[in-house]
């Protein structure tokens, strides 16, 4: 008989030793592979994170509090002068992705009855127009205050279209497409009562409605019409430049700046301080990371922790695993003799016990693939199912919808992956063997049968 | 006919106690020889050394007149002897056939129904028979091994009286009809008086009565 034959008669036939060993192997597999799974997961989103989601530095102007002569204290908000070419000269620095300059102005149009706001009139019937380059990487679009939900964001190379929400789309009888004029105007407060101090209309320009937007929030500020936020309208930059309202290539609202590495926002924002052409007394630099540092942090604890798992898992397990070969095979030490007496050598046994062992492996790290899956799933979603995060890239710019993390796909290991763990299993679990089977490998046959007896 | 030698063989423990001294003795075919002497004389280290389990510390076993040690002990163990012991020695996931068919040169089946087992009988757990049936597989894994040579180590000692008596009796049976070599290790004088020829080992040397 030989040894592959013996080897499958102790598997089919010692089922309860067959199957704790089966068992063993298995939730050691599956607890390496989810443990992996899940480290896999916190690097990759650490890295996307960092490529993906980016940073920003917004360049604003400063607000000057000063005393009047009747000892009052007086509010002077700075209007933001950034010429293009000194955008141009910030872009220059390098690590800029994209920049966003925003102006900011207020419109008016007979064919929109804006969502009546405090001591509304006919007079205060207009909306805020924010005016910029990529309607997407404005705050309010990042930080999902607002959400596109029908059309297309206004990207650089559009003209003449503006975003409108969906509550003054409604209340007009707006879908994406529809063309309506806007006329400038100028939000001004005389005796209690709002006013537009633009009376005499010169300035004219037809948009057309690129997309609706829905607000994530609710405003429930008491505010004039124009600051009603569901009033906001986002426009092409020319938008307000056709209104007279701003002027080509000077930027009078905020400059925003996106870099893909949140790690080098610290040292571009320095750089960009350090360049004489912009007035800083006047202009200051609020910079966002989009919580990355916070989410990196996490990301690293928890990868920190899961790492140290690891390790335990993996000792423990190694530790177990010998303990229990070596049982197993002292165990066997009766057998072991009886087939040394009637001429079986001990390379043959040492087959035999490899080839038990290795079977059950082979089956345990084949059920263990299976599932780790769920395991890992599991896992995955306790440990990020918090982590509300959504990738801005090319994609956001265009379509104005903001890629969100499956969790899934950053769980998933690779094949190699795998197939080095369970190398590596194998390795510890054919060393194991190894190492349990000196103690009878080092004795004579008639050792081995005085033991017995 | 000289099958089994054993020439100028010592064996000690670590070198110091001595076990046998200088034992030479030759076994022929078709013959049944039985070693008696008093517990923890050597009896069973002899016929370890017979059966190449162990090597003597000086001196050599010859098998049809080659050392053993030239195919090497393995190699004696598989071809040349076969080795019944007390406490049966069985595996015990495998059934007396497959326990048989473990060294067999021959089929199993047939020999175990000359040994008195049905083919249900033959395909139970091991676990499950009686000691005097166990017995019955071990001699007749002995025998379906082809060796020339069976070494017994106390065959009878866990066996009832009529028990032993049928074992004795196939015994027997191997030497005078088989011409097989039988070397029993025993306590039994009922055992001794079946042999062709009695040895006694004492203090290390073995006479023959």
């Amino acid at each position: 008989m030989n040894f592959a034959k013996r080897a499958f008669l102790y598997i089919s036939r010692k089922r309860g030793k067959t199957i704790s060993l089966l068992f063993l192997i298995f939730i050691v597999a599956v607890f390496l592979i989810s443990c992996f799974g899940v480290l896999n997961a916190s690097e990759r989103l650490s890295k996307d994170i960092r490529t993906s989601l980016g940073a920003a530095f917004y360049i604003r102007a400063n607000t000057e509090v000063s005393m009047n002569e009747n000892g009052e204290s007086e509010v002077k908000k700075n209007s933001v002068n950034i010429l293009q070419k000194e955008i141009d000269e910030i872009m220059e620095t390098g690590e800029i992705k994209y920049c966003n300059p925003i102006n900011y102005g207020y419109a008016k149009s007979e064919d929109i009855q804006f969502i009546p706001g405090e001591k509304h009139t006919e007079e205060s019937n207009m909306g805020e127009v924010t005016a910029l380059r990529f309607s997407a990487l404005a705050p309010d679009f990042t930080d999902e205050t607002a959400a596109l939900i029908e059309g297309n964001p206004i990207t650089e190379t559009d003209n003449r279209k503006i975003l409108i929400s969906e509550q003054l789309a409604s209340a007009n009888h707006l879908s994406v497409g529809d063309v309506i004029t806007l006329t400038h105007a100028k939000l001004g407060e005389l005796a209690g009562a709002y006013i537009d101090e633009i009376p005499i209309k010169t300035a004219y320009v037809h948009v057309e409605v690129s997309g609706i937007y829905k607000l994530n929030i609710e405003d429930t500020a008491i505010k004039p019409t124009a600051g009603v936020a569901e009033n906001e309208i986002y426009a092409s930059l020319d938008v307000l430049n056709q209104l007279h309202e701003s002027e080509t290539g000077i930027y009078t609202g905020e400059v925003d700046f996106y870099i893909t590495d949140p790690v080098q926002l610290e040292s571009i924002t320095r750089k960009v301080q350090l360049l004489p052409s912009i007035d800083w007394t006047t202009h200051f630099i609020r910079t966002n990371d989009f919580q990355y540092s916070k989410i990196s942090d996490e990301l690293q604890s928890l990868g920190g922790l899961v790492k140290i798992l690891l390790v335990l898992v993996s000792i423990v397990s190694i530790a177990v695993l010998t303990l229990l070969l070596t049982m197993r095979i002292r165990g066997r030490l009766q057998e072991a003799g009886i087939l040394l007496s009637v001429g079986i050598s001990k390379k043959q046994i040492l087959a035999q016990f490899l080839l038990e062992i290795l079977s059950i492996a082979v089956l345990a790290l084949g059920l263990s693939y299976i599932a780790s899956t769920g395991v890992t799933k599991f896992l995955g979603y306790s440990l990020f199912g918090e982590l509300q995060l959504n990738l801005l890239n090319e994609e956001t710019l265009i379509t104005g919808v903001k890629s969100g993390i499956q969790i899934e796909n950053y769980l998933k290991l690779s094949g190699a992956k795998i197939l080095l763990i369970y190398l590596c299993q194998f390795v510890v679990v054919t060393v194991s063997i190894f190492v349990s089977s000196i103690s009878f490998m080092r004795l004579k046959p008639k050792e081995i049968l005085s033991k017995m007896s | 006919m000289r099958i089994l030698e054993a020439r100028n063989m010592k064996y000690s423990y670590d070198g110091n106690k001595a076990v046998l001294k200088n034992i030479s003795i030759e076994f022929e075919a078709g013959k049944i020889y039985a070693i008696l002497g008093p517990s923890g004389c050597g009896k069973t280290t002899l016929l370890s050394l017979l059966g190449g389990l162990d090597s003597p510390s000086d001196g050599q076993v010859l098998f049809e007149g080659e050392d053993i040690e030239k195919k090497g002990l393995a190699f004696h163990r598989k071809n040349n002897v076969a080795f019944i012991f007390q406490s049966y020695n069985l595996i015990d996931y495998m059934t007396p056939a497959e326990n048989v068919a473990l060294t067999s040169k021959l089929p199993p089946l047939p020999i175990l129904e000359r040994l008195g087992f049905t083919k249900e009988e033959a395909k139970r757990n091991v676990l499950k028979l009686s000691g005097g049936q166990q017995q019955r597989v071990a001699i007749a894994r002995a025998l379906a091994s082809d060796a020339k040579v069976i070494l017994a180590d106390e065959p009878t000692g866990s066996l009832d009286e009529d028990t032993a008596v049928e074992i004795t009796g196939i015994l027997r049976e191997c030497a005078h009809q088989m011409q097989k070599c039988v070397v029993i290790v025993t306590h039994s004088n009922d055992l001794s008086k079946q042999a062709d020829v009695v040895l006694r080992l004492k203090k290390g040397e073995l006479v023959q009565i």
